[in-house]
């Protein structure tokens, strides 16, 4: 047993440090590959990949920039619903108060807002380049159609947090939008109806945006998402040249 | 555990010695522990990618937080039914489709040319199967041109047709002369198709490309199409949808 010197050395060597990290410091091959092979979050990743899979130029980490977004906006998202109540009498004033009197209310909302729209450049891009990549090509087939349900969901999750502000944007894009469901061939009145909830955008819009927005999308991408991340390890890691 | 690998449903003895080992190492779980031999083109996750990752995510932290406390999100007035702003837009990644809105039936633009793009993107796979070009951007110096031809080609189609749409004006044209079905479906759908088609066409005579490079040319299409119509839908339509310059939107707003 090597001795203790410094209060690092006593602090991981105490039995609560060594009940959770069960390696020591990653400076050898052993212990690096047991950082990702015993802690839950790295374990997504294998112990060593392909060199070409770290280089910027190949995935611009526009996945893992998603992905990112989508931390930074359930952590805003969850600071958000704190002050946020989804009725049409106090919506629009809640999100004045968070932005003129709840600390960093304005930033909350800022971030969030920008997150929102990062996330959906950032998929689109991440698609190119998974495209011009040719990285759907078997094995990732299924991948990919995962992909492009994620796309789908990360719109609505957009789109349906959009109304939430019950600000004369919010309400006329979601009419615009709502109308253009409203087209579908032989379904458009129903469909949207159901978006809806009502023959005009109101209370049981707003609440059925809100429910879809902070419960049921979030857990339908997150979802996909282990679906996705557990894929690539499936399909043997990122797609590299043959 | 141990006992449960020592019972085989095979017969005794099927199970060759290389392989009891290594489901022994499996069962004691040490085969992560176990030092990793790196090929020379691999390389420890922990550091190498991680480093990546945990430096793009305090990067883009930083550039979130600078943007949020730089610029305010819009609010605008609360909400009234009764005042209806003009023009009234979906948020910006719909506004392709709004844009679409202008020269064709609502359910052609808000719904059947989404639904088949999205279907068509998710079977992409199933037609274009071979391995060829995977992990190199572009495939290759022709997938590059292909590229960069389908650019070009879609970006001119696309702006010369909103500007066609604008100035002389399909509706405009045949309104009231022909049926509404004429200019609201069966000119867009033959414009559409007619313009792949040619792409195709022209892709196929000057490149004579795989399935692969045919496949780039189209999603290039594709998102070049998309793109314009997202640029011109948020900066170039101000009041009653007309085109504006992009100075001019905002304060047709
Ligand atoms: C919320 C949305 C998404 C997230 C968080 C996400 C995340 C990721 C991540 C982290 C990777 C690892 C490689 C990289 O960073 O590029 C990846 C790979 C991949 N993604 Fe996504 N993705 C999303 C959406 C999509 C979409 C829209 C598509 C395609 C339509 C797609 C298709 C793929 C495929 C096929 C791979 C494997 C690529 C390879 O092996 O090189 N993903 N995704």
């Amino acid at each position: 047993m090597r001795r203790e010197h410094t209060i690092a050395d006593r602090v991981t060597s105490s039995a609560l440090w060594r009940s959770i990290v069960r390696h020591g410091y990653p400076d050898t091959q052993r212990n690096q590959a047991l950082v990702i092979a015993s802690n839950v979050f790295l374990h997504l990743h294998p112990v060593k990949i392909k060199r070409y899979a770290t280089k910027v130029t190949y995935t611009f980490c526009l996945g893992g920039l998603s992905f990112f977004m989508f931390l930074v906006l359930t952590l805003t998202g969850v600071l958000l619903m704190f002050y946020y109540v989804p009725s049409t009498d106090q919506a629009y004033t809640n999100m004045q108060e968070i932005e003129a009197s709840v600390t960093f209310g304005m930033l909350m909302r800022n971030m969030h807002r920008y997150a929102a729209h990062g996330m959906v450049i950032a998929v689109f891009l991440h698609m190119c380049r998974v495209f011009y990549t040719g990285s759907y090509k078997p094995p990732r087939e299924f991948n990919w159609i995962v992909g492009v349900i994620l796309l789908v969901l990360t719109f609505l999750l957009s789109f349906t947090g959009y109304l939430l502000p019950w600000d004369q944007l919010a309400y006329w894009a979601i009419t615009v939008g709502s109308e253009m469901a409203g087209a579908a061939p032989i379904v458009g009145e129903q469909a949207q109806f159901l978006m809806v909830g009502d023959y005009e955008i109101g209370q049981a819009t707003l609440i059925r945006f809100y429910t879809l927005h902070v419960i049921f999308l979030p857990l339908a991408a997150a979802l996909m998402m282990a679906v996705h991340f557990w894929r690539i390890r499936k399909d043997g890691g990122i797609s590299g040249p043959l | 555990m141990a006992e449960t690998i020592q019972r085989p449903s095979g017969p005794a003895g099927s199970i060759s010695e290389e392989k009891r080992q290594r489901l022994l190492e499996l069962v004691r779980g040490r085969t992560a522990a176990r030092p990793t031999d790196l090929a020379e083109d691999e390389v420890m996750v922990w550091p190498s990618l991680v480093v990546v990752e945990a430096l793009s995510a305090v990067v883009f932290t930083f550039l979130l937080l600078a943007t949020a406390i730089l610029i305010n999100a819009p609010l605008a007035e609360i909400a009234n039914p009764t005042v209806t702003p003009n023009p009234s837009k979906a948020p910006w990644y719909f506004l392709n489709l709004q844009e679409l809105l202008l020269h064709m039936h609502p359910s052609l633009a808000g719904v059947i040319v989404p639904t088949i793009a999205l279907v068509a993107i998710g079977a992409i796979p199933f037609i274009d199967r071979s391995p060829l070009g995977v992990g190199i951007l572009f495939t290759s110096d022709k997938g590059k041109k292909i590229t960069i031809f389908s650019a070009i080609y879609t970006f001119v189609l696309v702006v010369a047709l909103i500007l066609f749409d604008e100035f002389v004006g399909v509706t405009a044209t045949l309104q009231g002369t022909v049926p509404e079905v004429v200019y609201q479906y069966i000119i867009p759908v033959i414009t559409m198709l007619a313009l792949i088609a040619l792409l195709g066409l022209l892709i196929q005579r000057i490149f004579q490309p795989t399935r692969r490079e045919m496949v780039m040319a189209f999603f290039t299409g594709f998102v070049v199409a998309f793109f314009v119509l997202t640029v011109v839908g948020t900066a170039f339509r101000g009041t009653g949808m007309d085109l504006f310059w992009p100075w001019d939107v905002e304060s047709a707003h």
